[in-house]
């Protein structure tokens, strides 16, 4: 009797105290999603109260929209070279700190400390720093004998996205070098007494070692660059969320696409309707990674802690 | 007969293995690396202290002539920066405080409490880690537009209650480590869980308070999209203040002045980052690596 009042108690008390988070993810997640797709269903502008229900036309309009398409296409060739390039740079950089190297702590400091950079700031650096003209980039290239590139037009506005993005890599090497001192160095030492190199060492012992914070690494960036879109506004040449319509044709992702539709368009409905699909889309994109790690990614054990 | 043959090859294999990459080539790319990586943020200075004809010359001046400080005080009064900062620092403090107090909350009942349904709740919670949060924020910002919320620090009261799924996650990791003789002995005394909570697992959580609290701080202070789409000319913060509105009479953007203004912006991030680095990559490192 005693026993099961008291898991009656502690039923409450863990429900008392997760509640915040249920209530929040229900009040500002799963409703606003849900809006979203009732919005979709319409033909609602954002202010008029004269929208009527559409059904699923907004849907059907997208799959014909070539715009949009376009939009996807490049921002899935976006996070194609952006994910890949920062997931091995982080790699290679946690690589070359993990060794005795004087004044370590300044290193990892001066390499991890553009990530904490608000994306503001960021974004007018390297409108300074790739500046056409006042540039400090295309001033070195003139040393070297190469042109003025205008970087924040197209096609070169990509480019400098990716540049952008890379000069963040840092939260990620300090994931790797966190993963890398992790990896028990008598396996490494074993297999270079076997006579294995360097290289060979490094790509059949110390990643599949590394594998599960490399994938962690692989998601999270693909999320991020999927859902990028401050960073296109902020470079284009003027920045509010009014003037989406200035952002280069090489940097117009799917979410500036989106942004468009619902503030220069008008076309909430439109645009809720291109939020859903894209929800989808990065659902697939999970799983999909989600089920090609099980060929590459090696887990110790299994570190399900249950309590 | 075994006749244990000697290797051959061994010798040669160690004096081979050892000039992988020698000391002094590591520090030169490194250095090289580091020029990348602190270039932006050297130039951003440097455009800072220049006039607005020696930032536009060609061929491009690396340093300024003679230092014009006086960027500074027009990046100050030239738009109303005091006021901006203002609101930047309420808005990143009370968010801070609220979702910091709410996920320890949260953490702790998914790291020492029993209920049914928790394992279930847990993974969602996870997932919605991985939730894009860009998705939600539109019609997040229709939905508050329509409850009157916009232009009001509502939006983050209510964001900092509902706690942060990766916050969440950092202190159920920590408070899941405690040993449980601790509330053991607390039940025996008859200690319900909310004085346990208090009395014992707060006070022993204050560096993952401390790291919730700048990261927190740090995610509002460089927010952009949030302010953006809510906040009007009053009440917005300064990220959005920065990028748009250092113009001359024309129209045109003033480089140099807004250079100054990023300067002093980002000044209070990179601060609290140098002074509290270890707590920022203790965070990102046991969210990585768990994962």
């Amino acid at each position: 009797m005693a026993r099961n009042s008291w898991s009656r108690y502690s039923n409450r008390t863990f429900y008392l105290f997760v509640s915040p988070w249920v209530l929040g993810f229900l009040l500002l997640t799963a409703v606003p999603l849900g809006y979203a797709f009732g919005v979709s269903l319409t033909n609602f502008d954002g202010s008029s109260p004269r929208w009527r229900w559409v059904g699923f036309r907004n849907y059907v309009e997208l799959f014909g929209d070539a715009e949009a398409w376009h939009a996807m296409l490049r921002t899935i060739a976006y996070a194609a070279i952006a994910v890949p390039l920062s997931v091995a740079g982080a790699l290679g950089l946690a690589v070359l700190l993990n060794r005795r190297l004087i004044a370590v702590g300044l290193w990892r400091t001066i390499f991890f400390l553009p990530s904490v950079v608000p994306v503001v700031a960021m974004a007018i650096m390297w409108k300074l720093v790739l500046n056409r003209d006042a540039g400090i980039a295309n001033a070195i290239l003139h040393v070297v004998g190469i042109k003025p590139i205008a970087w924040l037009v197209d096609p070169m506005a990509f480019y400098a996205l990716i540049i952008l993005t890379l000069w963040g890599l840092g939260g990620g090497m300090v994931i790797m070098l966190a993963a890398l001192q992790g990896v028990p160095t008598e396996l490494e030492e074993a297999a270079v007494v076997d006579g294995a190199n360097r290289w060979r060492v490094f790509r059949h012992i110390t990643v599949p070692m590394i594998s599960p914070v490399i994938f962690f690494q692989v998601v999270t960036g693909v999320i991020a660059t999927l859902q990028i879109v401050v960073q296109p506004l902020l470079l284009a040449e003027t920045n509010s969320i009014s003037g989406v319509g200035q952002v280069p044709q090489s940097t117009h992702l799917y979410m500036v696409q989106v942004y468009q539709e619902f503030f220069t368009s008008n076309r909430f409905g439109y645009g809720s309707a291109m939020l859903w699909v894209y929800f989808l889309v990065i659902l697939a994109f999970t799983l999909l990674i989600q089920r090609s790690s099980r060929s590459w990614v090696h887990y110790q054990v299994d570190t399900e802690s249950d309590r | 007969m075994h006749v244990r043959r000697p290797a051959p090859t061994g010798v040669h294999r160690v004096s081979s293995r050892k000039p992988r990459l020698s000391a002094g080539a590591v520090y030169v790319l490194l250095m090289a690396l580091a020029v990348l990586f602190v270039g932006p943020f050297v130039w951003l200075l440097l455009a800072a202290l220049k006039t607005r004809d020696e930032w536009a010359a060609v061929p491009t001046h690396i340093l300024p002539r003679q230092a014009q400080w006086e960027n500074f005080t027009h990046a100050l009064t030239d738009i109303n920066f005091p006021a901006y900062a203002v609101n930047s620092l309420f808005l990143s403090t009370m968010y801070a405080v609220l979702v910091t107090a709410s996920s320890a909350v949260v953490g702790f009942g998914f790291a020492r409490l029993r209920g049914s349904g928790k394992r279930g709740l847990f993974l969602v919670l996870l997932s919605t880690m991985m939730l894009p949060q860009i998705l939600t924020l539109l019609p997040t910002y229709v939905l508050f537009s329509r409850l009157g919320l916009v232009n009001t620090y509502w939006p983050w009261v209510l964001w900092g209650v509902a706690s942060s799924p990766y916050l969440i996650f950092l202190f159920r990791q920590f408070f899941a480590a405690i040993p449980s003789e601790l509330e053991d002995a607390a039940i025996i005394d008859g200690c319900g869980w909310g004085r346990i909570f208090v009395r014992i697992f707060l006070p022993l959580s204050r560096p993952v308070l401390l790291t919730s609290f700048l990261l927190s701080f740090v995610w509002t202070w460089g927010d952009y999209i949030a302010p953006a789409l809510l906040l009007d000319v009053d009440h917005t913060t300064l990220s959005v203040a920065i990028t748009a509105w250092y113009r001359d009479p024309h129209g045109n953007a003033i480089p140099t002045v807004q250079a100054a203004a990023a300067a002093l912006y980002v000044l209070p991030a990179l601060l609290i980052f140098l002074f509290a680095q270890r707590y920022f990559i203790r965070s990102i490192v046991s969210s990585g690596v768990k994962g």
